[in-house]
Order: structure tokens, then C-alpha cells, then sequence
């Protein structure tokens, strides 16, 4: 008796877990497999297959017929690194121990339209201060300058504090996001919150909801909140340099400084980069990032494909005026801020 | 007044006996506590953070509880069971680890039944709390998988005690399984940053077998040495959900050691009443 109690209880104790486990695809960690497993991915989580106009499994045929069991890892590695670049995305890459793949054609395409050293030198003298990964001073005219190479590195709010004070006398800022890759939305919402006055919409974030390439949430709007009471403001104008470098969320910050009453964006088109980077991995242990959530702006568009400079601010660095201490997208744009608000 | 006077007497002298001997009657329930330290092997999934099955240890720390209920002691015992744990697994290639830690507690009720054979059967409804949360380091903006879940389970045991060269042994077995409750996880795609946004829509979700299956599995012996007993034998779990497409699974084997005692509260120490073991 004792023993049919104790066989019926480890019997129920061993079958109901497998009954009970949910399944998940596993793919072999050999070429098919690799390539499989990173067509999939991004099949099921890839956020701009339908606004970009892509047919992913014309891609998979293309491409599949390239993997063979022979290939080598590096062989397979510059097959599947050409099949992501088919996604036109500077947020997708694929990092192995031997290579880290990029779409560069988002930037490589255009007119670089920055020289760091140029500013550092030629309009500082290389008299200027730096905190908390910024530069800025004042440059000739009362015009205040700051230039945030990275919103990878988080501004302090003290330290934003003490540069927009150093620079409370000028008549109008500009901030130079030229370059500028990106980082964190939170360092972004940080800087920005010195422009506005009340809770503002600033865009809205989609997030995929299923497999399907249209299975999006509803927009999920996003406001700002001005600084607190007692930190530094800037209600004077502002100009937001950019150039084709001005990615993710740079271009984030762009595609909502633009929408501010005293600011203006001048220079070139960012590089767009609006989708947020997912993370995963393929069996070999090779990373996979891509964009899997759409970033929209307080108009609902996408800014995937770059933020234009406003009406009128559009402008190129002349490499031959540079080579003279002159930076014509600055000079320009500074010019045509102070007639605007005169 | 005399009359009442006499009456008024023999009733307390009445409700004094009464008393005295429903104190002698009213039983003891020692505790029967352990504490224990696990070690063993841990499997993880999470298709949020990766499509991979991550193996490697898991290590963790547990305190039981069970007492004969107050109010129905013969038949009734109350349980509780508290975990902590961490994991630290790595992927195939072993080119990357997570991180997993959770913590988990069940409080329950249980009916018992000694049987003529010597094995007492217990079984029962429980309240179940899980959290915890899988770390994945490698992952830019979606390095957590959080874990919370508020469960109906049932639990139970059974225990059977004999001799082993006249060394009184306990052989307890105590499954849990959670059938109804909620659990928490983010929609397919949906990163944190959202959540951190307050986007904080649809991120509870019915648990039933269909979509957290879970199922803990404790066999122990408690060897006895005297007043305190050594405990060791197997702790097994399996926790497996299916939500918006996202799978996750933890599985665990470990062996468990540790000390267990049926304690008593000081104020029964002195008295000679029945004494009612939880497991028996």
C-alpha cells in the first residue's frame, strides 16, 4: 500500500513537468542554424520593416542560398553582416570576437561638417570649459556654446547648473550635437527640461506587440517635465547644430528641441536612428542589436530617416574656409539666429 | 443571599475545574522549523533577453515552518515555506552569463491523513509570492526580465518515518504546485524604459497552468541526532511561462542540507500535554 502511495506521488512528481514546460525553438550552432536563428530575429522583432519598404524573405532567399555547412565562421559572419546592412539601420549590428559589423552608409554617404579641433582652436583659442562630458564658453557676438559630443555619459544637474549660469549673460546658446552618436533618452530629457517651461509632449514610443511585422501598441506619449524649482533655465534662443553624425538619441533630442518656440536646428539632416536597440544573440554567441521599438515625435512621425535643419538654417561647412579658422555651418547659422530674433 | 453566595461559589468552583481541565487537555504543537542551504545546477531561459537556454549553479538559503493548526490540531497544519536564491549561468559558447535571483515565500494550510500504513498524506490550498529578476549584462536596453507573481497553490506532503539502524529517520516529501494567481511581464517588445515612461498597461497577467506552470519538489530526511536533526536530501523547481510570445523557464536541481528540530515554545516545556507533531 505504502509503496503504490509513494510510486502514484514520484510518478505525478516526474510526468507533470514535462507536460507542464513550454516549448522554445532551438536553432544548431552551425551555419543553417546561425543564419536561421538571426533571419528569425529580426523578423519577429525588426521595427521598420513596412516603413522602409523591405521584403525580408526575398532577403532570406538571396542570402540563404549563400550558407553552406562548409563555410567558415568569418565567411559566415560577412554573409550575415551583408544580409543586416539590407536593413539600412546604423542601430543594427552583429559583434563576433573577430568583428563588429555597421551599416556606415547612413553617414559615410554625406559631408562630415565637423571639426572638434576646429572650434577648440579657432574660436576658444583652446580657452574653454569642460564638465561632465561638455564644452563650452562664449564665443565673439554674446553668444553663448555648448557642445555635447555624447548623451552616453550622463549630465550632472549641477553641472548643467554652473554652464548655463557661466553663459546666463549671452543673448542667445547654441548646442552643438554635431557628432554627437547618442547614449541615454534619460541624459536627453535631463538637458532638455532646461528649455521648457511646462509639462510638454515630446513624442511617443511603439513597441512591437507580436511577431507580425505590423503588431504595434498604440503610440505611448511622452512629456517632459521642466527642471525643478531652483535650477537654471534657458528662456532666451536657442540653436541646435546638427549634422549627419547627430544619431539616436541625439536625434531625439533634436527632433524635440526643434518644436520649441525660441529654438531653431540648423546645419544638415541628422542620421535618424530612431528606433531603440533591442539585444540578443545567436548560437554561436555572436550579438545581435537592432531597433525594436519606434521613437516618434510630438507629431507622431517617425524621424528613422533624419530630422531636417529648419527653413532657412540649412548649411555645409566649407572645408576651405576651415582650413582658415572658419567655420562657415556655425558662422552661418549663428548669423541668421541673431536676424530671427533681433 | 446565602443561597446566592453558595451559588456564586459553586459556580466558579465548577468553572475552575472546567478551566483545569481543558488546560490539561489543550495539546502541545511544537514547530517543526528547518533551515537550509542548497547547491546545485540551474537552467534558464528567457526569450526576452535571449533565445539561448543558459546553464550553470544556483545556490540558496530556505526556512520551514509547520505547526499543527490552533484551532484544529489533529487534523490541520499550517506550513510556511521561505526561499532565497542566485543563479549565475552561461550561455552555450560560454561567451556570455546572466544573473538570476529571486526570493520566494508560501504560506499554506494543509489537511492531514495518517495512514494505517504509517504514511501521513497532507494536502492543501497555499498563498504564493514570487519575485526576482534575470540579468543579463551583455543587453543594452533590455538587460532585466522581471519576475513577480501572486499565486493560489496547492501544497501538501508526505511523511514517513522508520528506523535506520536505530536511527530514527523522517523522510518528508513536500510538492507545490501553483494553479491560479497573476504574473507580471512586459509585452513582446516592450522595452523598460517604456514601463520606466509609465506606460504600465498590460503587464499583469493571469496565471494558470496554461500560462505559468510551475512545480517545486522537496524530499528530505531528517536524520535524528536528539533534540535537533540533520536534513539533507533533493530540491527540485521548474517554473515555465508563455505570455505575449516572451518564454521563460528556471529550472533547478539541488542537493539540500541543513538542520531541522521540532522545537517547542517555552511556556509548554513544563507542562506533561499531549504533544502533536506537524508531519504525523
Amino acid at each position: 500500500m505504502t509503496r503504490k502511495i509513494l510510486l502514484l506521488i514520484l510518478s505525478v512528481a516526474t510526468l507533470l513537468p514535462l507536460a507542464g514546460c513550454h516549448e522554445v525553438t532551438e536553432y544548431a550552432d552551425d551555419p543553417r542554424g546561425n543564419f536561421e536563428a538571426l533571419w528569425e530575429m529580426l523578423d519577429k522583432h525588426y521595427c521598420f520593416f513596412d516603413s522602409k519598404d523591405i521584403d525580408w524573405d526575398e532577403v532570406h532567399a538571396r542570402y540563404g542560398a549563400l550558407i553552406s555547412p562548409e563555410m567558415t565562421r568569418e565567411q559566415l559572419f560577412d554573409v550575415c553582416a551583408a544580409m543586416l546592412a539590407e536593413l539600412r539601420d546604423g542601430h543594427v549590428n552583429l559583434s563576433a570576437a573577430f568583428n563588429t559589423s555597421y551599416y556606415r552608409a547612413w553617414w559615410s554617404d554625406y559631408p562630415q561638417n565637423f571639426s572638434l579641433r576646429l572650434i577648440q582652436e579657432s574660436y576658444f583659442g583652446f580657452d574653454y570649459r569642460q564638465s561632465s562630458g561638455m564644452m563650452y564658453g562664449m564665443l565673439t557676438d554674446n553668444v553663448g556654446y555648448i557642445h555635447i559630443p555624447s548623451f552616453s555619459t550622463p549630465i550632472g544637474e549641477g553641472n548643467l547648473d554652473y554652464a548655463l549660469h557661466y553663459l546666463a549673460t549671452a543673448s542667445a546658446l547654441v548646442i552643438d550635437v554635431r557628432d554627437n552618436g547618442g547614449g541615454d533618452l534619460t541624459t536627453v530629457e535631463t538637458v532638455v527640461s532646461r528649455f521648457l517651461t511646462e509639462p510638454t509632449l515630446v513624442g511617443y514610443i511603439s513597441h512591437k506587440t507580436g511577431p507580425g511585422h505590423g503588431d504595434f501598441s498604440e503610440p505611448y506619449p511622452i512629456v517632459y517635465k521642466p527642471a525643478a524649482e531652483g535650477r537654471v533655465r534657458w528662456g532666451k534662443p536657442v540653436l541646435v547644430l546638427a549634422n549627419r553624425s547627430t544619431f539616436s538619441a541625439a536625434n531625439n533630442f533634436v527632433s524635440i528641441m526643434r518644436r520649441l518656440p525660441l529654438a531653431r536646428v540648423g546645419g544638415a539632416v541628422t542620421g535618424g536612428g530612431s528606433g531603440m536597440p533591442y539585444s540578443s544573440e545567436l548560437p554561436c554567441g555572436w550579438v545581435v542589436r537592432f531597433s525594436a521599438c519606434s521613437m516618434l515625435d510630438a507629431a507622431g512621425e517617425s524621424t528613422e530617416a533624419g530630422i531636417p535643419p529648419t527653413p532657412g538654417y540649412e548649411a555645409d561647412m566649407d572645408p576651405e574656409a576651415a582650413l582658415h579658422g572658419h567655420d562657415t555651418l556655425l558662422d552661418t547659422c549663428v548669423e541668421r539666429l541673431m536676424a530671427d530674433f533681433q | 443571599m446565602k443561597r446566592l453566595t453558595l451559588f456564586v461559589l459553586c459556580a466558579v468552583a465548577a468553572l475552575a475545574a472546567w478551566a483545569q481541565g481543558e488546560t490539561r487537555e489543550t495539546p502541545l504543537r511544537p514547530v517543526l522549523a528547518s533551515y537550509t542551504l542548497s547547491v546545485g545546477s540551474a537552467r534558464v531561459t528567457d526569450t526576452y533577453l535571449t533565445p539561448l537556454t543558459y546553464t550553470g549553479w544556483h545556490t540558496g538559503v530556505g526556512y520551514t515552518r509547520m505547526q499543527a493548526s490552533r484551532w484544529a490540531p489533529e487534523r490541520w497544519t499550517a506550513m510556511l515555506d521561505t526561499r532565497l536564491w542566485v543563479e549565475k549561468v552561461e550561455n552555450p559558447p560560454r561567451t556570455a552569463a546572466m544573473w538570476s535571483a529571486g526570493i520566494r515565500a508560501e504560506w499554506g494550510m494543509v489537511r492531514r491523513w495518517a495512514l494505517p500504513c504509517g504514511l501521513t498524506l497532507a494536502a492543501g490550498p497555499a498563498l504564493g509570492i514570487d519575485a526576482g529578476a534575470v540579468y543579463n549584462a551583455r543587453n543594452g536596453n533590455n538587460p532585466v526580465g522581471a519576475r513577480a507573481a501572486v499565486t493560489a497553490n496547492l501544497t501538501g506532503f508526505a511523511s514517513y518515518a522508520l528506523h535506520i539502524r536505530r536511527l530514527p529517520v523522517t523522510f518528508i516529501y513536500r510538492p507545490s504546485l501553483p494553479v491560479i494567481g497573476t504574473f507580471f511581464s512586459p509585452e513582446y517588445g516592450e522595452l523598460y524604459y517604456e514601463i520606466y515612461l509609465g506606460n504600465r498597461r498590460g503587464l499583469m497577467h493571469p496565471a494558470w497552468w496554461g500560462s505559468r506552470f510551475g512545480l517545486d519538489n522537496t524530499l528530505t530526511a531528517d536524520i535524528n541526532l536528539g533534540t535537533t536533526s540533520v536534513r539533507i536530501g533533493y530540491e527540485g523547481r521548474i517554473l515555465s511561462t508563455k505570455t505575449n510570445h516572451i518564454v521563460t523557464r528556471n529550472i533547478s536541481h539541488c542537493l539540500t542540507i541543513g538542520v531541522s528540530g521540532l522545537w517547542l515554545p517555552l511556556s509548554g516545556r513544563r507542562t506533561h500535554a499531549r504533544t502533536i507533531n506537524p508531519c504525523r
